[in-house]
């Protein structure tokens, strides 16, 4: 409010030769340093984006429209690597199929159990610290190579879960892991498994709720549903909004779940073929990495167009604290 | 923020008659916690178990009980490799905190920009900050490698920690997005009325209330630096360079012989760092300061 | 910031373009010249090949004061991601471990340069490795592209304790397919339960192999294409499904599931034979001796046919030379270092195949503290070689297509979502598409 400036409402000329009264140079010059002072507080991101990340990432497009084999130059091909991807390729739409299905399925699957969990740790009572902890480590070891050899222990054709089924009379002598049927149920059993990740980012949140707002809750006879729906749902949106694009983003991108369980291939036959898995053989071993980027870019846009309907629709139930 | 609870007539106080006895809700919610622990970590206690008995008898049971325990595993593990274990994981560790500290820096100070500033372009920025988490790694990988190759980088931890601090990671910043959105512009008004800067702002307000926020990014920067297989794997040729991850893949051979044992004993040694860190950062990610202080 | 975004992209598209290592010594020299300076090394393997070569590597410095050699190893799928990084990178290490089955997408492709002038000159002493060997490292232009130090092969692993409990004998000398399949079926009724004849084969690409060299048929033709015809593959599948129908062999979901070959049925006792690599017979004894302790191990070739006798195709592992390697000399005499010298040889301890140096192989199976498994190895491997066996030239585009899509269509067919003429028909019509190019 005080500004220094001086009391009488002079007019003045600014320097673009049109006239402003002192509150609107006020107000363009607050504009101005806010803009430079987000430019400043962006420079690191920007330099990254300069330097390391939008260089590959334009190399990459300019690959996906050629054929190039990483032992020599790429030869440019068109829309070729496009056209191929549709009409000729079934391993291609198959890798679409089975994440598309991983997606629909571990995504809500994800959120729901870990949201559950956030809620039941908030409570204090004895060992939280511990629970948190051991609710945790799964998501720590998700990734690991030890995962091929734990996950056989249990959805093998010996495994666990087949022994479990037997003492409750249930004769499942196939494996899971090995049948085509099954294979990727246990892809989505182990994302779900290392939803610790998730459950951290939705306690975080939880905890920042205030509690006179549970305290004003219960004054006005709010249940403990209710407390939930009215209180820390809303305050919650902007973390489920985050939880809930960046495991789609995630889980269109999978990968390393279904490499380690089927050890590069796609499980059997290719039903835990993901979609960037795909992709990787198709760059990597197969040495097409032209038919990669073209698959990278084409999940690119799925991608943008997938968090761009996210954010459309954030509007109607997402409440920020700055609004 | 608060305006979905509606007034009703408060109901009387005691009223109601506790139905169950605290002790016993107690006990139940303990149980069932348990229960579903037990069905959640049985693979891990397994392996656990399984790293106390010779590599060859490792998946003879389902259970957890061996006739012979033995330590070998965690003794032959440790002096596993060129140099030993101890070295795979002071490099982790080393690459680990220095990619932490340039999350942190690099990530919320983009996210504060994002979050609170107003500037042209900010959408369209905005738009390709998320751009870049959709393009795959696979097809990166390359490209990124010759440029590191260029730069003279190969065998040094530059690639795996450099780009940390320049904010390449996007989920991070879209998450402090959010935690700094939930905040009250009230907040930042009160205290520009007093005369503070955007920088003063940012390090005095926004900083603190965002510790959950920061808690988390350390935290996951920190996992995700400590598993992270293909960047050493791509830059990291040197054994006496190696980290964790790879150290415990040259544990299986698909050529020769895989020492099971070796990986299950490594594997459990190095899930002691993420979660001790995670018993430190917890306090700081999930109490942060009281937010009855929202002054 | 997208113009500056461009142009660090139009700096690496220029970048790749061009060839950076200009001033290599001339690759066409004859490899001889000062053993001194830097050399990258790289080989796949696992902690205890890492411990051999390094080792190895270790006495070649030794005897070389002035040579230092970055070491830079990886598992075996994370090494050819790593080496196809590099080579599109044009940073390949000097020294590469390869293998005769992706020879030629990098020789196709002038990553490698031709070691006959070093071979020549003597900077590489071949003398001392049999004929056949030194053939399994050419090209498909005929030159030598690489240098085998280690000799694989493929084997039938039996575990002869059930074979004598079910009551049949090991196949003997000379055996062909047909009795191949009546041991497996003979012994069938009488295995106890959870224990297979045999494990599910009809989708792995190296025991089709060698029932195609066994059989006379053509592997691969001129231009890279299969050389063998739908018949043939549809005879040898539907060989395959018959066993499996009569629950002969492991049920398609559990063959599925299985580790690599030291882990996998035989070392675990569930199956009583099946394809091994000769050289995992002593790791797949160490884990049997963990499961069951009384049940041992021994492997046989595979079975002959009208074409030849125990025709079992080589797989040579060794060393080449990158192009862009600035070192030749040294990488050189490391290789002959490598593959030659005896005290070399013993370190390494035959850890990656049968020796290819027939003096350092002697050495090896005179020494009294070689496990009985590892002589057996060696010794199968004697008998293989000095059969005669056919040397495989495998066309650019082997490792890729043909194996996966061999593997991934035969499941198809052994799942029962497609017939076995529909599954020969997939995989020629990918294979053929992959490969030669």
């Amino acid at each position: 409010m005080t500004s220094g400036t001086t009391p009488q409402q002079t007019l003045t000329k600014t320097s673009a030769g049109s006239e402003a009264t002192p509150r609107q140079l006020r107000w363009r010059s607050r504009r101005a340093r806010e803009t430079i002072a987000a430019y400043v507080f962006l420079t690191p991101w920007i330099l990254g984006m300069v330097l390391l990340t939008l260089g590959p990432m334009l190399y990459s497009l300019y690959l996906s429209f050629t054929r190039y084999n990483l032992l020599s130059d790429p030869k440019w091909v068109g829309f070729a690597n496009f056209v191929q991807m549709f009409t000729a390729d079934s391993r291609f739409l198959k890798s679409v199929g089975v994440t598309l299905v991983y997606v629909l399925v571990s995504v809500p699957l994800l959120l729901v159990v870990s949201m559950l969990l956030a809620l039941l740790l908030n409570k204090s009572m004895r060992f939280l610290t511990a629970y948190r902890v051991l609710f945790y480590v799964p998501s720590l070891i998700g990734a690991s190579v030890a995962i091929a050899a734990l996950w056989r222990l249990i959805f093998g054709a010996d495994g666990i879960i087949n022994q479990v089924l037997a003492v409750v009379g249930i004769h499942h002598d196939s494996s899971w892991v090995g049948s085509p049927h099954d294979a990727l149920t246990t892809l989505i059993i182990l994302a779900v498994w290392a939803f610790g990740s998730m459950m951290i980012i939705f306690l975080a949140g939880v905890r920042q709720v205030p509690r006179e707002l549970y305290e004003a809750a219960a004054i006005d006879g709010a249940g403990v549903f209710r407390k939930f729906f009215s209180v820390t749902l809303p305050i919650l949106t902007p973390l489920i909004f985050f939880n809930t694009l960046m495991a789609t983003i995630g889980a269109f991108q999978a990968f390393t779940g279904a490499y380690v369980v089927s050890g590069g291939t796609g499980g059997p036959v290719d039903s835990t073929l993901f979609y960037t898995l795909y992709l990787y053989q198709q760059g990597f071993a197969q040495l097409n990495m032209g038919y990669a980027a073209a698959m990278a870019w084409l999940l690119v846009i799925v991608l943008a167009a997938v968090t761009g309907f996210f954010f459309w629709t954030a509007r109607f139930w997402v409440h920020y604290g700055d609004e | 923020m608060i305006s979905t609870i509606q007034a009703r007539a408060p109901r009387p106080i005691f009223g109601r008659k506790q139905s169950t006895n605290p002790i016993i809700r107690a006990v139940v919610r303990h149980a069932l916690i348990i229960c579903a622990l037990v069905i959640l970590l049985y693979p891990l206690v397994w392996m656990v178990a399984a790293s106390f008995r010779p590599s060859n008898q490792i998946f003879t049971t389902l259970g957890l009980f061996s006739a012979h325990p033995t330590l070998a595993n965690y003794t032959e593990g440790w002096g596993a490799g060129r140099l030993n274990f101890s070295r795979y994981f002071i490099n982790s560790f080393l690459i680990a905190i220095l990619s932490i500290v340039g999350n942190l820096i690099s990530c919320s100070v983009t996210a504060y920009a994002f979050a609170r500033l107003n500037f042209p372009g900010k959408k369209f920025l905005f738009a390709m900050l998320l751009g870049t988490m959709f393009l795959p790694f696979q097809v990166t990988l390359v490209p990124q490698y010759i440029m590191f190759n260029y730069l003279g980088w190969i065998n040094t931890y530059l690639p795996l920690i450099v780009p940390h601090w320049f904010g390449v990671n996007a989920f991070f910043i879209f998450l402090m997005v959010q935690f700094i959105r939930s905040l009250p512009r009230e907040l930042d008004d009160s205290a520009r009325l007093d005369g503070c800067g955007h920088f003063r702002i940012f390090t005095r307000i926004i900083m603190p209330l965002a510790l959950p926020a920061i808690g988390v990014v350390a935290l996951f920067s920190f996992v995700w630096s400590w598993n992270d297989f293909l960047g050493p794997l791509l830059y990291l040729g040197r054994s006496d360079l190696w980290t964790v991850p790879l150290g415990l893949k040259a544990f299986l051979d698909s050529t020769g012989q895989s020492s099971y044992g070796g990986l299950f004993a490594m594997s459990t040694l190095s899930l002691a760092p993420i979660v001790g860190f995670f018993i430190l950062a917890q306090r700081l990610l999930l109490e942060g300061i009281a937010t009855t202080g929202l002054k | 910031m997208i113009a500056a975004a461009a142009a660090v992209a139009l700096l690496m598209t220029s970048c790749i373009g061009s060839s950076r290592t200009t001033q290599a010594q001339s690759a066409g020299s004859a490899g001889k010249g000062e053993v001194k300076g830097a050399i990258g090394v790289t080989w796949w393997g696992g902690d205890q090949r890492n411990r051999l070569t390094n080792a190895v590597a270790d006495m070649f410095v030794k005897e070389h004061p002035g040579v230092t050699i970055d070491r830079q190893s990886a598992d075996w799928a994370g090494y050819w991601t790593k080496l196809n990084v590099q080579a599109a990178g044009k940073s390949l290490p000097c020294v590469v471990q390869i293998q005769g089955r992706q020879l030629n997408d990098y020789t196709k492709n002038s990553v490698l340069i031709p070691l006959d002038p070093m071979i020549d000159s003597g900077a590489i002493d071949v003398s001392g490795i049999p004929k056949a060997v030194v053939d399994a490292g050419r090209g498909t232009d005929g030159k030598v592209y690489l240098v085998s130090y280690g000799v694989a092969y493929d084997a039938v692993g039996i575990n002869t304790t059930v074979a004598q409990q079910a009551g049949v004998d090991v196949p003997a000398e000379g055996y062909n397919w047909d009795d191949f399949v009546s041991f497996l079926t003979k012994a069938q009724p009488k295995l106890p339960a959870g224990v297979a004849a045999a494990n599910l084969q009809g989708g792995i690409p190296g025991v089709f192999l060698g029932w195609a060299q066994a059989n006379g048929k053509k592997l691969f033709a001129k231009d890279g294409k299969l050389g063998f015809s739908k018949e043939d593959l549809t005879g040898y599948w539907n060989m395959w499904e018959k066993l499996r129908k009569a629950n002969v062999t492991m049920p398609a979901d559990k063959a599925a599931e299985e580790l690599g070959p030291d882990q996998g049925f035989l070392a675990t006792g569930q199956v009583m034979a099946t394809e091994i690599p000769g050289n995992s017979l002593t790791a797949a004894s160490n884990t049997l001796a963990g499961t069951n302790s009384s049940q041992s191990l021994t492997t046989i070739p595979y079975p002959s046919g009208p074409a030849g006798a125990g025709a079992t195709a080589l797989s040579a592992n060794g060393f080449a030379i990158a192009k862009n390697c600035q070192n030749v000399p040294t990488a050189a005499a490391f290789i002959n270092y490598f593959t030659n010298d005896p005290a070399a040889g013993k370190v390494f301890a035959a850890d990656n195949g049968a020796p290819s140096n027939t003096k350092v192989l002697d050495a090896q199976l005179a020494d009294a503290s070689l496990s009985a498994t590892k002589k057996h190895e060696l010794d199968l491997y004697k008998q293989i070689l000095a059969a005669k066996p056919p040397i495989i030239v495998f066309p650019p585009g082997y490792q890729a297509t043909f194996e996966a899509s061999f593997r991934r269509n035969y499941d198809e067919a052994a799942f029962g979502r497609m017939t076995v003429a529909q599954a020969v028909d997939k995989f020629f019509s990918e294979a053929n598409a992959g490969l030669g190019q």
